[in-house]
C-alpha cells in the first residue's frame, strides 16, 4: 500500500441518483470541481429504473437522462462508477499558504480549521477497460451466458458481460465475474481489446473540502415477508418490479403475468406492506409508495383498459402539489380503493393470489382472488456510515440529520452534509429540492473555509456549521 | 446486422453531396414513439428529402449514445444543419443544442420536431406514421435556412432581491448572501417570521418556533450584506434578468399584529397611536405571535450588537436595482366561511391556528411563573386545571372535557360537494401539513391535560414525513379517538346547548349538558353512526396562498389551477419560473412545512447563485431584428408590441441626415413576432424563425404528399 | 475513465504484447476459478436446451407460453423468461393475442443467443 493514488475536488457526491447528480450540478455551477462516486455501473439511480413519474406522468427517462448527460458532460463533474467508499476521514493537511502577517485570533482559527476530508474509495473490477470500451456490445452478443437481468427486475436475462441498460451512463461493459466461464470469445470480438480478465479492483483516495450524502434508498425484500409468502407467491411481485413491466423498454414490452404470459385481468396494490408496522421493522411511512400506486394503477388502465384495479389501503397520502387532484383523477377513472389491510396473501388456483381482507362494510373476513398482486414495500437506508466515518444515523437508520427544519441537509460530520432520501423517503420532487438546498450549503461552507484562506472577507455567521440549539 | 448498415450508411457519407447538409435524428423513446409512430419508414423518407445527407433512429436520442450521434456527424463534416425529433421541445431542445455546442458548433442551427406530444400520444397507426413525416420534413426544410445566431449576454448585477420575510425569505436571504451576493428582503409587515411566529412547538421535532425564527432573523438582521425594507412592499417592477428594477414603497405603518390583544380590541385608536405603540419595541426583539421585529430604532444604536444592523427606517420609497428575485409570499391559514361547521355562529368552534394561540398564551404564562404548575393564570386566555387527578384544558375559562379536531377543512374540496369560496374557488389539493399540527396539538393536550378527551375526525392521516408517523402512534397510544368520514358525509356540528346564558359547565358533570354533539358516519367502524359530547370544535384549517396578484401582473408570473405560483416544470426546474431570474421558495408555491420550505429556499438561492456568478446572462437570441434598409420608421410595431420598452423609434443619422428607425431591446423583447404581423416593409424578423424560413415550412407541408409514400 | 485507471491497466498491457506469458497467465486464471467455469458451463448447457426446444416449438407454429410449456416439458414462468430473453435479443416477435396470451414466433436468425 505504498503508493496509493490521490485526487483532489472541492466537493465529493456519494450516489449518483437524482439527489447526487442535482447536488453536483449545482454544486459544479458555481464553478466548484465535484466528483460522484457510485456504487453501480451506471449512474442514474432509481428514477432512471422507473417508468412514469407522478404527477406529470412524464417518462422516468426523459427527464433523468438529460441530467445524467449534463452530469457527464459538466467540465467539473468527474464521475467514479463501480466505486465503494471503504472510509472517510477528516485529516488535518498542512497549510500551504503563507499566513505569517498577523498573530490574530482569526489566523490561529485558520491553522485550526485547515482540515480535509479524505476518503479511500475501491474501484472494483469490470474487467473491461473503460478508457477502451465504445460500448458496441458486440461482447454482449457474443457471450454465451444468461443471467437473470435484475434491472428487468428478474424476469428477462442479460449476458455475463453486458452493458448495465440501454441508457446507461457511462456505456461501458461491464463482466460478471460469478457468472463469467472465461470461456474467452468476448475477448476475442472486442473491437478495441477492452476485456481484460486480470483486472483488479484497487483503492484510492479522494480528498475534498466537504462530502454530500445522497445515498438513497432500499426497498424490503419481500422474501423476508411471511405475511406476503416470503416471495415464493407466484405473481406476488413488489412494486419496483411492476415499474420495469411498465417501463417502455420493459423486460416483455407490456404487463404479463410473470408466471406464465398471461395478461393480469384483475390487479391489486397492498399499500403499507412492510410499512407502518413495527413487525415488518419499517415503522414509519414510506412516503412516496401511496403516489406510486396510484400512478402505476393509472398507466395500468392505460395498458390494460379492461383490467379491474384495485388498492387496498390504510390511508392515502397524497400530500404533494397537485398529487390530490392525481388521486381523485385515479378514483375518476375507475380505480378502485378499498380501505383494509390485508391480512393474508396465498396462491391461488391457476396462477392467482388469494388476498383476505377484513371489509370495511361489515361482512368480516373476505376473499379476494387477483392475477397479480404488487406490494409496496417498505423504504429502508441504503447505506450505514457504521465502520465508514461519523455520521450518525437516526432511529429509522436514515441519515440523522441536526436542524431538520432550518437547514434540513446538516448531518453531524463537520463538511458532511446529506440529500434526498438518504435523509428519510422522500419523492423526487422533494428530492430534487433537498439537493438545491445541500448545494447552497456546501457552496457556503466552501466559501467559508476558503474565504478564510484566502483572506477574503468572511461572512458574518455560518450557522451551517453548527445546529443551533 | 445493424452495424453493417451502419457500415453501409458511412460509405455513403464520405461521398454526400455539397447542397445535402442536414441530419435527422428521431427517438423511439423507448417505445413512446415508435409504439404508434413507425419510426424505420420515417427515417427512410426523410433520408430521401433533397436536403437531407443523413437520418438516423436511436431508442433514446436524448442519452449519450444519442447524443454522440449528432456529435460525431457534425465533427466529422456529414451535417451542419440538425434536426431531433423526439419529445417535446420544452424537454429536450437545450439537451441537444448544449451537445451541438459540445462538438464545437453554432447550437442555433437546430431545429426540433415534437413527434411525442404531438403525434405518438394523441394518434395512431398511419396517421401518426404521416404526421411525424410532415413535422420532421418540415422542420428539415427549416433547418436548411437557419444560420448560426449568438446569444445575448447581458451584464447581470450581483444583487438579489428577496420578496416576502418568511421563513422561505430569510433562509433565501441569508444563503445568498452568504455567498457573496448582495440581497434586499422585502417584508410587507414590521416583523420577520411570517407563520412561523404564531407557531409553538414545531412537529415533529418539539423545537421552539421562537428559537428556530430568532436565530434565523438575527443572522439575516445582522448580516452585513441583507438590507431589509420591512412594512414594504414592490409597487413597480421593470426590467429582465440581471437588471431588475424595483420600486418599494414603505406602506403605512400598521400596529404590531395582534401582539397585545388589549390594544388591537380598542377600535378607536389612531395610526399615530399605533406607530408609537410598535415604537416601543427594539429592532430584533422577539415579539409572540409577530414575529422579530425588523424596523429601526432610535434606541436600537444603544445595544452592543447594533453595529451591523442595516436596516432602512425612512417611509420613503426606495429603488433596487437587482439581478434576480426570490418570491417567499408564503401563505395565509384558510378562513372558514361562516357557518362552514359552525363556524363564527357557534363559540365553541375554533381553528387550529386560534387553538395553537390560546395555548401557548396559556403555556407561556404559565411557565413564567412556576415550572409545571396548571393552576389558572389571570389574563390568560386558557389554561390548565389541576382538580384533584383531574387535569382539563381550558379555553377562555371554560373547561373542556373533551373536544373534537376535524381535519382538511379547507382543503381537499370536491367539487359537487363543497362550497365553492367568493371568487368560486375550491381548495382541491391537500395541505400537507395539517394533519401532522392537528395530532401534535392533539397529544400536546392530552399529555399536559390527560382529563380532555379528544375524538379526531379525518378522511386520511397524512403523517407522511420523518418523525410524523410517530406523532400518529403516539396520539393513538395517547388514547385520541379516531373516526373516518368520507368527503360527501362530514361531520355534523349540532348545538345542544340548553341555553346561552353562560351557564358553568364547570359544575355541570352530566354528560349530555356538553354544548355540542358531533355527528358523523365512522367508515372506520362500518358506517356506524357516532355522536361525540364535545365542548370544543377544532377545525384543522389548511393553507391558502397569499394573495400576489399585483406581482402576478406586474411581473407576468403564472399561476396554477390551485392558486399557488407555477414552476417551469416540478422536476426539471422546480423553483423557477418562466420569466428568467425569477425564483420561487417556500409557501407561495405550494404548501409545504418549515423543512420542506427552508430546502425549497436553498434550491432557489442555489439557482440564483449560479446564474450571478458568472457576472453576465446569456439568453436566447430568438428576437425581433430590424432592417434598417427597409424600415420606414413609421413606428406601426412600436404599437403592436406586447413588451413595454422591447421596441422604439429613434433618430440614427444616414447620409448626413436624422432619420427615424425601429431599435430593439433584445433582453426586452419577447420574440413574439406581434411586430412582424404590422410592419408594411417586412423589415422585422424573429432571429431564427424568419419569415422565409416560415415559408420553406410552409411550401413544405403543401408539396408533401405522404399519403403517397406511406400506402 | 481516470488516469489513476490507465496507470493501473499498465500492467495488463504489458501482459497483453506477451502473448506467451499471457497464454499461460490464462491457464493458470482458468485453473483457479475451475469450479466455477464448471459450475458456469453447466448451466450454460441447460440454457441450450432449453433455447433450443422453444426455438423447435416455435419453428413449429407461433405458440404461447402454455403451449411452449406443455410441449417443451418446462415450467411456464421459465419458458417466459427464456422467451424475454430471446425476445430482447432479437431471436423472437411478439404476434397477435390469443385469449389472454400472446404469441410468440421465430424472427429471421441471430447469433445473438444460441
Ligand atoms: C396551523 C399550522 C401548524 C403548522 N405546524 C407546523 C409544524 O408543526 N411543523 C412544520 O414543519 N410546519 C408547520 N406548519 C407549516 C409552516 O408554518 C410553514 O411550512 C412555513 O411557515 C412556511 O414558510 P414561508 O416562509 O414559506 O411562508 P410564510 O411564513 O407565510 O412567510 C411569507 C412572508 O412573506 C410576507 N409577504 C407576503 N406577501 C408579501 C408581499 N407581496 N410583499 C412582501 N412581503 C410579503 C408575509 O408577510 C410573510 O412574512 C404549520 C402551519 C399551520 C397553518
Ligand atoms: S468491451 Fe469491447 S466489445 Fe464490449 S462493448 Fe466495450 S468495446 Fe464493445
Ligand atoms: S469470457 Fe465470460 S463474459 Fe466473456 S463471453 Fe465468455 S462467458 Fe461471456
Ligand atoms: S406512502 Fe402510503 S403506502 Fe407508503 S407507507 Fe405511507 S401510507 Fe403506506
Ligand atoms: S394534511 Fe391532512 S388534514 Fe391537511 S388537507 Fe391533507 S389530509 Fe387533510
Amino acid at each position: 500500500m505504498k503508493s496509493i493514488q490521490t485526487t483532489t475536488f472541492d466537493v465529493m457526491v456519494i450516489g449518483g441518483g437524482i439527489a447526487g447528480l442535482q447536488t453536483a450540478l449545482d454544486i459544479a455551477c458555481q464553478d466548484y470541481s465535484v466528483a460522484v462516486v457510485e456504487k453501480g455501473a451506471s449512474i442514474g439511480g432509481k428514477m432512471i429504473r422507473l417508468s412514469k413519474v407522478f404527477p406529470t406522468l412524464d417518462c422516468a427517462s426523459c427527464i433523468t437522462t438529460p441530467k445524467m448527460a449534463a452530469a457527464a458532460h459538466n467540465d467539473n463533474i468527474t464521475l467514479f462508477t463501480c466505486c465503494d467508499v471503504k472510509s472517510i476521514k477528516r485529516e488535518r493537511t498542512l497549510s500551504t499558504q503563507n499566513i505569517s502577517n498577523s498573530i490574530s485570533p482569526q489566523n490561529n482559527n485558520t491553522q485550526r480549521n485547515r482540515f480535509v476530508l479524505k476518503a479511500v474509495v475501491t474501484q472494483r473490477a469490470r474487467y473491461v477497460d473503460a478508457d477502451k470500451c465504445i460500448g458496441c456490445r458486440k461482447c454482449e452478443y457474443e457471450c454465451p451466458v444468461l443471467v437473470s437481468d435484475v434491472e428487468q427486475g428478474g424476469f428477462s436475462a442479460r449476458k455475463a458481460i453486458s452493458i448495465p441498460f440501454s441508457n446507461a451512463i457511462p456505456q461501458i461493459a461491464v463482466l460478471d465475474a460469478d457468472n463469467c466461464m472465461l470461456c474467452g470469445k468476448c475477448e476475442k470480438i472486442c473491437p478495441t481489446h477492452a476485456i481484460n480478465y486480470f483486472q483488479e479492483s484497487y483503492d484510492f483516495v479522494i480528498q475534498a473540502n466537504s462530502i454530500v450524502l445522497a445515498t438513497g434508498y432500499e426497498m424490503t425484500s419481500l422474501s423476508d415477508k411471511p405475511q406476503y409468502g416470503m416471495g415464493k407467491i407466484p405473481n406476488v411481485i413488489d412494486a419496483l418490479q411492476m415499474e420495469r413491466l411498465l417501463a417502455p423498454h420493459g423486460p416483455y414490452n407490456r404487463v404479463l403475468r410473470p408466471s406464465d404470459g398471461k395478461e393480469p385481468d384483475s390487479i391489486a396494490y397492498i399499500q403499507c406492506a412492510g410499512s407502518r408496522d413495527r413487525s415488518m421493522g419499517v415503522p414509519y411511512c414510506s412516503r412516496f409508495c401511496c403516489m406510486y400506486a396510484i400512478k402505476q394503477a393509472m398507466l395500468l388502465s392505460g395498458s390494460l383498459p379492461l383490467a379491474e384495479i384495485r388498492i387496498y389501503y390504510m390511508d392515502i397520502r397524497a400530500f404533494g402539489k397537485g398529487y390530490e387532484q392525481f388521486y381523485q383523477n385515479a378514483k375518476a377513472m375507475g380505480i378502485e380503493f378499498v380501505k383494509a389491510k390485508v391480512a393474508r396473501v396465498d396462491a391461488g388456483e391457476d396462477g392467482s393470489v388469494t388476498l383476505q381482507y377484513e371489509d370495511q362494510n361489515g361482512y368480516g373476513m373476505v376473499t379476494m382472488n387477483h392475477d397479480l398482486v404488487v406490494a409496496s414495500m417498505g423504504v429502508i437506508s441504503a447505506w450505514s456510515p457504521k465502520g465508514i466515518c461519523n455520521v450518525s444515523q437516526g432511529l429509522d437508520n436514515f441519515i440523522h440529520t441536526i436542524n431538520s427544519k432550518l437547514s434540513p441537509t446538516l448531518t453531524d460530520m463537520e463538511g458532511v452534509f446529506v440529500a434526498g432520501a438518504a435523509a428519510g423517503p422522500k419523492d423526487i420532487v422533494d428530492t430534487i429540492t433537498e439537493a438545491g438546498s445541500a448545494a447552497i450549503e456546501v457552496s457556503k461552507y466552501l466559501r467559508y473555509l476558503y474565504g478564510k484562506e484566502r483572506g477574503l472577507k468572511p461572512v458574518s455567521t455560518i450557522s451551517s456549521l453548527k445546529a443551533v440549539a | 446486422m445493424k452495424d453493417k448498415k451502419e457500415d453501409q450508411k458511412h460509405k455513403e457519407n464520405q461521398e454526400y453531396r455539397e447542397d445535402k447538409k442536414v441530419g435527422v435524428y428521431i427517438c423511439y423513446c423507448g417505445g413512446n414513439i415508435s409504439d404508434h409512430v413507425d419510426v424505420e419508414r420515417v427515417r427512410e423518407y426523410v433520408e430521401n428529402l433533397p436536403e437531407v445527407a443523413v437520418a438516423r433512429t436511436n431508442m433514446f436520442m436524448c442519452s449519450d449514445p444519442g447524443q454522440q450521434l449528432i456529435m460525431d456527424d457534425l465533427k466529422n463534416g456529414t451535417v451542419e444543419r440538425v434536426v431531433v425529433a423526439s419529445c417535446a421541445p420544452s424537454l429536450h431542445e437545450t439537451t441537444f443544442r448544449s451537445a451541438i455546442s459540445r462538438a464545437g458548433i453554432n447550437p442555433y442551427i437546430y431545429e426540433h420536431a415534437n413527434i411525442r406530444e404531438q403525434v405518438s400520444w394523441v394518434h395512431h397507426g398511419d396517421q401518426a406514421t404521416e404526421k411525424a413525416i410532415k413535422l420532421i420534413s418540415m422542420a428539415s426544410a427549416k433547418a436548411e435556412q437557419l444560420s448560426p445566431l449568438e446569444p445575448i449576454r447581458v451584464n447581470a448585477k450581483k444583487h438579489a432581491t428577496v420578496i416576502g420575510g418568511g421563513v422561505a425569505g430569510l433562509r433565501a436571504a441569508k444563503d445568498m448572501a452568504d455567498c457573496g451576493i448582495e440581497v434586499a428582503l422585502i417584508e410587507k409587515s414590521q416583523f420577520l417570521g411570517g407563520n412561523l411566529a404564531p407557531l409553538d412547538k414545531i412537529a415533529p421535532t418539539g423545537e421552539s418556533a421562537k428559537e428556530l425564527l430568532s436565530t434565523l432573523a438575527l443572522q439575516v438582521l445582522c448580516h452585513p450584506s441583507i438590507t431589509i425594507y420591512a412594512g414594504s412592499v414592490v409597487d413597480s417592477f421593470e426590467g429582465y434578468v440581471g437588471n431588475f428594477t424595483l420600486g418599494v414603497k414603505q406602506v403605512e405603518p400598521l400596529p404590531s399584529k395582534a401582539a397585545d390583544s388589549d390594544i388591537t380590541a380598542e377600535a378607536d385608536i389612531s395610526d399615530i397611536q399605533k406607530t408609537n405603540e410598535t415604537d416601543k419595541y427594539k429592532k430584533g426583539d422577539y415579539i409572540p405571535f409577530s414575529g422579530v421585529f425588523a424596523v429601526d430604532d432610535a434606541d436600537f444604536s444603544n445595544r452592543s450588537d447594533s453595529q451591523n444592523l442595516s436596516v432602512s427606517s425612512n417611509w420613503k420609497s426606495h429603488v433596487i436595482e437587482t439581478g434576480v428575485i426570490v418570491i417567499a409570499t408564503g401563505f395565509k391559514s384558510y378562513t372558514p366561511n361562516i357557518g362552514e361547521y359552525g363556524y363564527k355562529k357557534i363559540k365553541e368552534v375554533i381553528t387550529l391556528p386560534e387553538l395553537i394561540k390560546s395555548m401557548a398564551d396559556s403555556l407561556n404564562s404559565g411557565r413564567l411563573s412556576s415550572q409545571d404548575s396548571f393552576t389558572m393564570q389571570k389574563g390568560s386566555a386558557c389554561s390548565g386545571k389541576v382538580r384533584g387527578l383531574e387535569k382539563f384544558l381550558e379555553i377562555d375559562g371554560r373547561k373542556i372535557r373533551s373536544m373534537a379536531m376535524i381535519h382538511c377543512v379547507g382543503s381537499r374540496q370536491t367539487p359537487g360537494i363543497h362550497q365553492e369560496n367568493d371568487s368560486g374557488q375550491l381548495n382541491e389539493y391537500c395541505s400537507r401539513t395539517c394533519c401532522t399540527a392537528t395530532l401534535n396539538a392533539a397529544n400536546i393536550i392530552r399529555e399536559r391535560y390527560p382529563s380532555t378527551r379528544i375524538y379526531d375526525f379525518f378522511r386520511d392521516i397524512r403523517t407522511y414525513g420523518r418523525g410524523q408517523e410517530e406523532i400518529y402512534e403516539k396520539a393513538s397510544h395517547n388514547q385520541v379517538i379516531f373516526f373516518r368520514f368520507e368527503a360527501d358525509e362530514p361531520p355534523e356540528i349540532i348545538e345542544s346547548r340548553e341555553s346561552q346564558s353562560g351557564k358553568n359547565f364547570e359544575s355541570n358533570s352530566q354528560l349530555n349538558n356538553f354544548p355540542i354533539c358531533v355527528k358523523a358516519k365512522d367508515v372506520l367502524t362500518f358506517g356506524e353512526e357516532i355522536e361525540a359530547p364535545v365542548d370544543l370544535v377544532v377545525l384543522a384549517t389548511g393553507i391558502e396562498p397569499n394573495d400576489v396578484s399585483d406581482l402576478v401582473q406586474k411581473m407576468k408570473l403564472p399561476v396554477g389551477a390551485d392558486r399557488f405560483l407555477l414552476e417551469v416544470h416540478p422536476k426539471l426546474r422546480p423553483v423557477e419560473l418562466p420569466v428568467s431570474g425569477i425564483f420561487l421558495a417556500g409557501t407561495c408555491q405550494a404548501p409545504m412545512d418549515i423543512g420542506e420550505s427552508c430546502n425549497a429556499a436553498g434550491a432557489a438561492a442555489v439557482k440564483a447563485a449560479a446564474m450571478l456568478a458568472k457576472g453576465y446572462v446569456e439568453l436566447d437570441p430568438f428576437v425581433a431584428q430590424i432592417n434598417l434598409e427597409l424600415c420606414n420608421g413609421c413606428g406601426a410595431c412600436v404599437e403592436s408590441c406586447l413588451s413595454d420598452g422591447a421596441l422604439r423609434i429613434v433618430d440614427i443619422k444616414a447620409d448626413g441626415e436624422l432619420i427615424k428607425r425601429a431599435e430593439v431591446t433584445p433582453p426586452l423583447c419577447l420574440g413574439c413576432g406581434a411586430c412582424v404581423g404590422v410592419c408594411s416593409e417586412n423589415a422585422i424578423d424573429i432571429a431564427g424563425w424568419t419569415l422565409r424560413q416560415y415559408e420553406a415550412m410552409v411550401d413544405r407541408i403543401v408539396a408533401e404528399n405522404i399519403l403517397a409514400v406511406i400506402n | 475513465m481516470v488516469e489513476e485507471n490507465i496507470q493501473q491497466h499498465k500492467k495488463t498491457d504489458e501482459l497483453s504484447k506477451n502473448l506467451d506469458k499471457k497464454a499461460d497467465a490464462m491457464k493458470a486464471l482458468r485453473k483457479s476459478c475451475k469450479n466455477r467455469i464448471d459450475r458456469v458451463a453447466e448451466i450454460v448447457r441447460e440454457q441450450k436446451r432449453a433455447l433450443k426446444a422453444i426455438r423447435a416449438q416455435l419453428a413449429n407454429s407461433p405458440s404461447t407460453i402454455p403451449e411452449i410449456a406443455a410441449s417443451t416439458d418446462m415450467p411456464t414462468d421459465i419458458v417466459l423468461w427464456y422467451v424475454a430473453a430471446m425476445k430482447k435479443y432479437g431471436q423472437i416477435a411478439e404476434k397477435e393475442k390469443d385469449d389472454g396470451y400472446y404469441r410468440y414466433s421465430l424472427q429471421g436468425e441471430s447469433h445473438v443467443i444460441d
